[in-house]
This record gives structure tokens, sequence and C-alpha cells, in this order.
């Protein structure tokens, strides 16, 4: 809005004052703009050769095995020209799902604390510590889970299967770590989200007699739940698109999982091991590419719930 | 206050304390409010407890300087790189000692001190120089050894090095793109539509996993450019990671800039372009820069995409060559690479060491980014009430 009357203003607009300025001056404006739009449209045109190419190198991929057997087919063994992607597609699921009932339901609580129920001091120091948390490399969260993590998911398993156990890198493993890893995340946005909310509405409940508890959860969360189901969807987004950190816990069996505990495997998890034995623009690389479709619609229904909820936000 | 303080004696005994929602609840409020508490404080300790522990662990491998000279294992610029490390090191140390003495003094003498600050910078180009001309040959070992795929004792000299490198060559890429891109969207676009589709895209790319980042850059740098594994094709790549969020922050220092500055500026002769370069830029760049070491910070943390675009390997000729066309790994790539591939029987020291200098980096970034960022909103509130 501001650019246009910018840029209609007299000064550069209207021909009088075009005359006025030296012609150097002119064409270094000009060069100047230029470069501008250029940058711009080198955005677009990443954006867009991303796209095709990968939808390109999917499209192959998919004519070659068929959409319906790259969805459904429960086996995926490249050495035998097997291409079942419904466990990758079902363990990429499954465990970012798990990841958002565990990390961001308390990730979303801890946000409702640190901006209704913290003392002021303390809200800082809270932003801070998760900024940090969350800027923390997934690999470090990988390694961390490889240590610690798996020894005591081994142990959860023989309580929950006794023998049928078989160790602890698998799903819930996996799941638990996304968990950890999205939290940050999660909370940071609800809290951006929760603090969006017009302190009028706070003063306005107290006035009225709620406790703090009332105008929390009667007020405050049910006037920016939008932003907090966007901090979800974000959290979601993020675990179900996460590569190294899960591709280290959950053990690269690529098979349905029996239990909740046994190994599986994920899509990026795929898409990073075979990519190094396939041969480029073999069915064994271009399937990969076709699966990486699967997070990119992911990514593309994130970004317009995301448009959706937000314009409602504005109107609400 | 008063006169409802004597309609009710209840309120009026509490009324020293009173605030806004002092009212107490009932009692199942007051426990789910304990309960609330009790969670969001276990989580941030544990946050905050582990990323203690995981420096302080690794930090016995980083700290252990050598008293003894570790010698040079003859590789092409890896003195310079010791004069570097050393350099940033102690100019680090020097930078988080000079905090602490200024928050001390701020403290007890109030206010901002600009004498304090011109000291300090000299304190820590000073203690930068003394480290690197003294300590170059005395580094722990772990920092500047070549990494060891099967023996115990390798270090992590030339993944710090390609570490620091990739945010050089990314940034190159991202600070004209993104600051470009942010600056013709934010003052000279002309067509809504051109705006919304750039912002879509953006969006598009903010919110793809970086995996398929690394898909693209495999496909198009390394098998269709026949580029091989190269910090080149990683480099664009993270460098396209970062656009939306270089473009995003940007674009709202920019709208934060007065709009009294730049209508000044144009009334007095000045071309739009001429007004955005010299008045909204340096008034953004604050925000800007705190942008560029968020980006920074992302491109030390990534490790999916440099798998499939840069590579796992570090080779012994190459490690601290300048030239972009050659493979390398960074410090994540490493930590993940030891743990799966790797069979040193160190590797959990190994990890522990690389995940330390990995936090510690990111830890750096963050404090920057934060100091940064708060320097121009204080600026930006300044002005902002001298020109209401």
């Amino acid at each position: 809005m501001r650019a246009v009357e910018l840029a209609s203003a007299p000064v550069s607009g209207s021909p009088t004052g075009a005359r006025r300025h030296a012609p150097s001056r002119r064409t270094g404006d000009a060069v100047v703009r230029l470069l501008l739009v250029s940058c711009a449209a080198f955005v677009l045109v990443t954006t867009a050769a991303m796209l095709l190419f990968l939808g390109g190198a999917g499209l192959k991929g998919i004519r070659a095995v068929g959409l319906t057997s790259l969805i459904s087919g429960a086996l995926w063994k490249p050495e035998a020209d097997a291409y079942g992607g419904l466990p990758l597609i079902f363990g990429t699921f499954v465990s970012a799902a798990g990841a958002v009932v565990i990390g961001a339901i308390p990730a979303v609580l801890a946000a409702v604390w640190a901006t209704e129920f913290a003392p002021k001091a303390a809200r800082s120091l809270y932003r801070r510590i998760m900024e940090v948390a969350a800027a923390v490399p997934s690999v470090v969260y990988g390694w961390l889970a490889l240590v610690y993590l798996i020894p005591q998911m081994e142990k959860v398993a023989h309580v929950f299967l006794g023998d049928r156990a078989t160790g602890g890198e698998g799903l819930a493993t996996a799941a638990v770590l996304l968990g950890v890893m999205i939290a940050p995340t999660v909370l940071l946005l609800s809290l951006d989200a929760l603090a969006r909310v017009p302190s009028a509405l706070r003063d306005a409940s107290a006035a009225l007699g709620a406790s703090p508890w009332q105008t929390a959860m009667r007020v405050v969360v049910p006037h920016g739940w939008r932003g907090i189901i966007v901090a979800v969807f974000f959290g979601f987004a993020r675990a179900a698109g996460e590569t190294m950190a899960v591709q280290m816990v959950i053990g690269g069996a690529r098979k349905l999982p029996e239990t909740a505990f046994s190994p599986t495997t994920t899509i990026s998890t795929q898409i990073v091991m075979d990519m190094q034995n396939a041969q480029p623009g073999t069915t064994g690389s271009n399937v990969l590419f076709a699966m990486s479709m699967v997070l990119l619609v992911v990514a593309v229904t994130v970004v317009l719930c995301t448009r959706w909820l937000s314009r409602g936000m504005r109107t609400a | 206050m008063t006169a409802i303080a004597t309609e009710h004696p209840a309120v009026e005994a509490r009324s020293p304390r009173l605030r806004r929602g002092q009212r107490k609840g009932r009692l199942l409020e007051q426990v789910l409010g304990r309960v609330l508490a009790a969670l969001a404080i276990v989580i941030a300790s544990t946050y905050a407890g582990g990323l203690v522990y995981l420096v302080a662990r690794g930090g016995s491998r980083l700290v252990a300087f050598t008293t003894y000279a570790t010698p040079l294992s003859d590789i092409d610029g890896e003195d310079v790189m010791r004069f570097v490390l050393a350099a940033g090191m102690f100019a680090g140390l020097a930078w988080v000692g000079s905090l602490a003495v200024r928050g001390v003094l701020a403290r007890v003498r109030g206010g901002h001190q600009r004498n304090v600050d011109r000291v300090a910078r000299v304190v820590i180009g000073a203690a930068a120089l003394v480290g690197a001309l003294g300590f170059r040959d005395h580094l722990p070992r772990f920092l500047i050894g070549l990494p060891s795929e099967t023996r115990a004792g390798g270090g992590i000299g030339p993944e710090i090095f390609n570490t620091l490198y990739f945010a050089v060559l990314s940034t190159l890429v991202t600070l004209p793109v993104g600051v470009g891109a942010a600056l013709y969207m934010a003052r000279f676009a002309k067509q809504p539509r051109f705006v919304a589709t750039l912002r879509t895209a953006l969006d598009t790319l903010a919110s793809l996993p970086s995996i398929v980042y690394g898909l693209f850059g495999f496909l198009v740098f390394v098998v269709e450019m026949k580029l091989g594994y190269s910090l080149f094709a990683g480099a664009i790549v993270l460098a396209i990671l970062n656009l939306p969020l270089v473009v995003g922050i940007t674009e709202e220092s920019l709208r934060a800039v007065p709009r009294e500055l730049e209508e000044a500026s144009l009334a007095l002769g000045a071309t739009p372009v001429q007004t955005a370069l010299r008045i909204s830029v340096p008034y953004a760049w604050p925000g800007i820069l705190s942008a560029l070491v968020l980006s920074i910070g992302r491109v030390f943390a990534e490790s999916a995409p440099l798998i499939m675009t840069a590579g796992t390997t570090i080779s012994r000729g190459t490690a601290y060559s300048l030239d972009p066309f050659r493979g390398g790994e960074t410090l994540a790539v490493h930590l993940w690479y030891v743990n799966s591939s790797g069979l040193a029987p160190d590797r959990a020291d190994v990890s522990a060491g690389t995940a330390a200098a990995l936090v510690v980096l990111i830890l750096l970034t963050n404090v920057l980014a934060a100091r940064l960022g708060r320097f121009g909103g204080a600026a930006g509130t300044r002005l902002r009430r001298a020109t209401r």
C-alpha cells in the first residue's frame, strides 16, 4: 500500500520531476530498480524451479511404479524393484502425530502459563531458553536420543511388550524425540499468539471479577486459539520433515511396524539413505522424488491452513 | 480504589498486593494453576539443564589447552586456520567477560556507559591479538586435528573451517538477494498481484522441509551440472533455505522505518532509490543484521541438505582450501556421520565435543542476534517517539 504511494510520488512520477534530475542519476536509479526486481524474480524463479525439478523427477517415478502401488504398497525394497511407500508415509505421519501429542500439548500449556501466570521477570528468561532450545541443531537432539533416550525406551518397551520387545529403536522413540524437538517451536509460536491478545480483554475480565485461571482459560485462550492451531500445524510440519534425528533413532526397517515400539522408517529417512546408493535418473532415484512430493503436499497444506486461519484472525 | 476497598473489607485486607486478576479463584483452579506452573518450569529447566550438560560434557574436550606445542600436520592453510581460531576463541572469551563486567557496571552506576564500550572494544581486540600470537601453537588438539574414521584421537578442525566458510558463502548470496527482494516488496512493487505471488512463493519455501532443498540441490548441482559434491552447491541451497527468513525480517524492519524520515528525504529532492538506499536501509540495518545472524545459525545447524550436496568427507589435501568447488562436511554433518558410519573407538567423546562446539556456536549467534535486534528496536522506539 505504502510502496505504491511512494512510487507514485511526484518526485519520480511526473515528467517535470524527471527532467530536473541529472541523467546519470536517472540511469543509476534504473539500474538499482532493475537489480531489486531481479532479486525478487530470483525468489520466484527458484521456487518455480524447485517445484518443476522435483515434480518432473517425481512424475517419472510415479509413472514407472504406478501411483496406487506407490502409495499403498507395503514393501519398500529398492534392490528388488519393490517400491511400496505405505511404510514410509505411515511412519512419517504417525511419528509426527505422536510428536504433536507428546510435545505440542505440554508446550501450549507452558505457553499459557508463561504469558498469563508467570512473574514478569520470568517471561523473558523463559522465551530466551526456548529460543536457544529451538535453535539447537536437530543432529544434536538426535545424538542425545541415541545416547540417552534409546536405552530408556528399551526398558519401556520391555514393560509393555515383554519378550516381544526388539530394542530401543523404533516408532515410539522417534515420536518422543520429535516431540522434544518441536516443543520449543510450538511454545514460541504460541507465546506470540497469546501475546497478541489485547490486554484490554484481560483487564475487562479481571474487572468482572474473574480469577486469573478463568481469565486465561475462558478469555485469552479462546481469543488466541487460531494462533495456537497455527503453532501446532507448524510443529507437525517440522516433525514430518525432520530427517537426520529421526534417521538416527527410528531403526530403518523398511516395513510397517508391528507394534508401537517396532523399528520402521519415514519418507525423509529413506530419501537420505537411498539417495546415496541410487543411480541418478533411474527409477530408484525418481521414486524418492515422488515420495518427497508427499512432504511438499504437507508443506503447502500448512501454508494454506495458516493463510485461512490468519485471515479469520484479522476479521475477528 | 479506596471506595471499593471500604465497600469490600475482604479486598481491603489484601489491598497492598492488589493487582490485575488478584482474586484467587477456587481451590481447584489454584491447584490447576500450580500444576501448569510445575509443568512449564520442568520443561524449561529440562532444556536449560540439557544445554548446560551438553556444553559441560563436551567442553572438557574443548577447553583442554595443551601446554606443549601441537605440531603442524603440513596441510595447506593450517597455520592461518590456527591463527583465526585462536583469535576467535580469545575474542569470544573477552567479549563474554566484557558483557559480564558491563552488566555489573550498569547495575552499580546505572545507565549506558559510552567509555566502557570503548574500553571493551580495545580489550577484545587485544585479547584476540595476544591469543592469536601466543597460543596458536598451543590450541587443543581436538579443535585443529583432522577427523579420523577408524582410529581414536580425531579432531574437528576442517569441520569448524567448513562450517564458518559455509556461513560466509551462503551469506554472500542471502544478503544481496534477500535485502533486494525485501526492499522491492516493501518499497518499489507496483502490482499487488506480483507481491502476493512472491509472498506465496516465500511462504512455500519457508515451510518446505530441508531434505527437499537437499534433493533439489542434489538434482540441479550434483547431477545436472555435474559439479559433484561441492561447498558451492551446499551454500546455494542454504542461501535459498534462508531467503524466506531474511526477506521476512528485513521487510518487517523496513516497514518500521518512520515515514517522516523518508518523506523528508523525498521532499529534499532525493529519488525513491536514493531514499531507500541512504535512509531506509541504514535505518533498518540492525534488523537486517540480526536476520543474517539468525540465518547463519541455521547454516550451522543444518545437516540433511548438506549431506546430499556437499558430501560427508574431508580430504586431507583440501581440508582448509578456499576453493568452493570441493566437497566437505560441517560440524553438524560430522556429528551425524560419526554416529552412523564412524568406526572410531572414541566416537562418544568425539560426538560430545562436536555437539558442544556446535551448541556454543549456536549460543553465540543467538546472543548476537538478540543484541543486534534489541539495538534496532531501541533506536526505532526513540525515533518514533521523536517524530510523533
